[in-house]
């Protein structure tokens, strides 16, 4: 077994930028994508690993949404992150065959990339969930596939032994302290760690470092994915959106008052 | 065989054999308090697969196993961390799609059609996959089915887990019910230490409300017990007045809150995304805000003072 640390760094769909299209439809083309955040909290901790396992560390990102054309520079970016901050190398597979992806697809293209460079790493990290699907499904099917320990869920990486790794893993009323066997996959969750965005110098040297972009055929693979998107619309709450921006704080307090009361909301 | 069914807890049982009977005769494999209340479970009627452990690990072989004998068309289970990644596993190891988090569910013929949230729930996605699928479900999206009968109970042995368990710590919970409040104050990173929110917890009591907050206050500064943290990966409520104070309003939280019928902002930051998700926003400092706020409903509501 190696000592490297793979880590999983999705495109995501930014759900902070969400517009309506035509008739309540969902303008997907119009949301740009972004390093999935708690993807910073496993670069982060894989920073941390690295001279621990005293291997080197990759990223792999496959796109889910395209078209990849569109979509090119801010892939980039989410893999530049990546590079900066911790990863010798990364993996990004664009294909638009496998657009828009599914978690079957994501999980074989990940695993493809891994068996056709002949990669073994030892440690495979995942955020908890992407922005966008929060299905949290990819690094237990990843881990199935490969026959890797699996733990998702983890809020500390307490130790890694030569041949295990014992890690807290957060479930919904306890928290667990688990030993798992080498090699593992771990989805981590954002407390695991304050994810410090790279530096200046680090942003400098990731454009050096090498970017494999690959698509299904340089893995040998073929698949596709089986999820078929009916429709996506756009949910509206009907929201006030009145601001009071007063200076006198006592006049706010007491139109605020008076709002809610019209609301029928205070229980005067 | 039609369908399984992954039970959890007694709660979910009900609803998840309702939605499983649209497929025809299931089969429950019970796991964790559904192991433990196994006649309970046994009373829908159906056949009862029990799994003496509470590991994902030993989930998935039991439910790879079954898989394989019983041949279901879909798999119906909780939305939880522990069947989710018990569920993962085996969609992998199968190479058939799981759906998470599901608030409808049919047959669409050859395919199964399903809704789900998107983009932290500012969308909606209806969408179809192939038989045979795995589905987890949202608690309360179907009544629960009848009990009628009683189903056989086998006891289902995994055999030895790769991961060890070296011990289990309980959370620290407060218990309160803050999805069946009426009012709520949510607190966020605003707030610069613990003793501070005292002034969330006096504006909370003119008003009877409870006291929830982001993730963070839970989570990374342990300042309220993790049951009162609100958001897509914590409790939904729905109240008749929601007040955030010194949120930020990112979607994750504000999933969460998506129910409330009024919902007020105070960020001293007039550009913080909750102002836009807010029906009244106040642009100030909670500092100086939330005391002038409470004592003039103080004034306003003497009852409670
Ligand atoms: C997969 C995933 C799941 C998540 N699940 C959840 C979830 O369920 N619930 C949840 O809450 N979060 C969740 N999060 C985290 C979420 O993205 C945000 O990080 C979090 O909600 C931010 O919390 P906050 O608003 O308290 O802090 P911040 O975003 O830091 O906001 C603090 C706000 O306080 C304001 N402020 C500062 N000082 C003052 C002052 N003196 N007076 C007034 N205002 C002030 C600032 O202007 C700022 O707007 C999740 C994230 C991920 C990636």
């Amino acid at each position: 077994m190696g000592r490297d640390i793979a880590v999983l760094v999705k495109a995501s769909l930014n759900p902070e930028v969400v517009r309506q299209g035509a008739e309540g439809a969902y303008d997907i083309d119009y949301t740009p994508l972004k390093i999935s955040d708690v993807d910073r909290n496993a670069l982060e901790e894989a920073a941390r690993l690295k001279s621990i396992l005293g291997g080197r560390v990759y990223s792999i990102t496959v796109l889910t949404w395209g078209p990849s054309k569109a979509r090119d520079k801010d892939l980039k970016l989410a893999v530049q992150e990546a590079l900066a901050k911790v990863a010798d190398e990364a993996y990004v597979v664009v294909d638009d065959s496998i657009i828009p992806g599914d978690p079957i697809v994501t999980s074989n293209v990940i695993v493809g990339v891994l068996k056709s460079r002949g990669l073994k790493p030892a440690l495979i990290l995942a955020g908890e969930a992407s922005v966008d699907e929060s299905t949290s499904q990819v690094p237990g099917r990843v881990a199935a596939k490969l026959g890797y320990s699996y733990v998702g869920y983890v809020r500390r990486i307490l130790e890694v032994r030569e041949n295990s790794v014992v890690v807290e893993r957060d479930v919904e009323e306890y928290v667990e302290t688990l030993e798992a066997p080498l090699p593992a996959v771990l989805s981590v969750t954002q407390e695991i760690n304050e994810p410090r965005p790279p530096t200046l110098i680090q942003i400098r040297m990731a454009s050096k470092k090498p970017l494999h972009v690959l698509s299904l055929a340089g893995i040998g693979l073929n698949v596709k994915p089986k999820r078929l998107i009916k429709e996506m619309r756009v949910v509206t709450v009907f929201r006030k959106q009145v601001v009071l921006e007063e200076a006198n704080l006592e006049k706010a307090a007491e139109k605020l008052i008076e709002y809610l009361d019209k609301e029928g909301v205070l229980r005067i | 065989m039609k369908a399984l069914v992954v039970s959890q807890r007694l709660s979910d049982a009900g609803e998840l054999v309702a939605v499983a009977r649209r497929f025809g005769e299931p089969a429950i494999l019970a796991f964790q308090e559904s192991a433990l209340k196994v006649e309970e479970v046994a009373a829908y009627g159906h056949r009862v697969y029990r799994v003496r452990s509470d590991r994902p690990e030993a989930l998935y072989r039991a439910a790879a196993s079954l898989y394989e004998s019983l041949n279901p068309k879909v798999i119906v289970g909780p939305s939880v961390k522990n069947v989710k990644d018990a569920m993962a596993l085996l969609a992998g190891s199968l190479d058939i799609p799981l759906i998470t988090e599901v608030v409808e569910l049919s047959d669409g013929g050859s395919v199964l059609t399903y809704k789900r949230g998107f983009m932290s729930e500012r969308v909606t996605m209806t969408a179809e996959v192939p038989y045979p699928a795995i589905a987890l479900l949202n608690p309360k999206i179907v009544k629960p089915a009848e009990k009628a009968g009683r189903g056989e109970v086998v006891d289902f042995d995994v055999g030895d887990l790769k991961v060890n368990v070296v011990g289990v710590r309980a959370k620290e919970l407060s218990g309160v019910k803050l999805e069946e409040a009426e009012v709520v104050v949510g607190v966020g990173r605003g707030f610069k230490s613990r003793e501070d929110l005292n002034l969330a917890f006096e504006l909370a009591k003119i008003l009877g409300a409870q006291v929830g907050g982001t993730r963070p206050i839970a989570t990374d500064f342990k300042w309220l017990p993790e049951d009162a943290w609100i958001g897509i990966s914590g409790k939904r409520i729905a109240p008749k007045l929601y007040i955030a104070v010194g949120v930020s309003g990112a979607p994750q939280h504000m999933s969460g809150v998506s129910g409330s019928k009024v919902i007020v902002a105070v960020n001293k930051d007039k550009s913080a995304p909750i102002f836009i998700q807010a029906d009244y926003g106040v642009v100030a400092d909670l500092y100086k805000f939330l005391p002038i706020l409470t004592s003039k409903l103080r004034e306003k509501l003497p009852r409670r003072a």
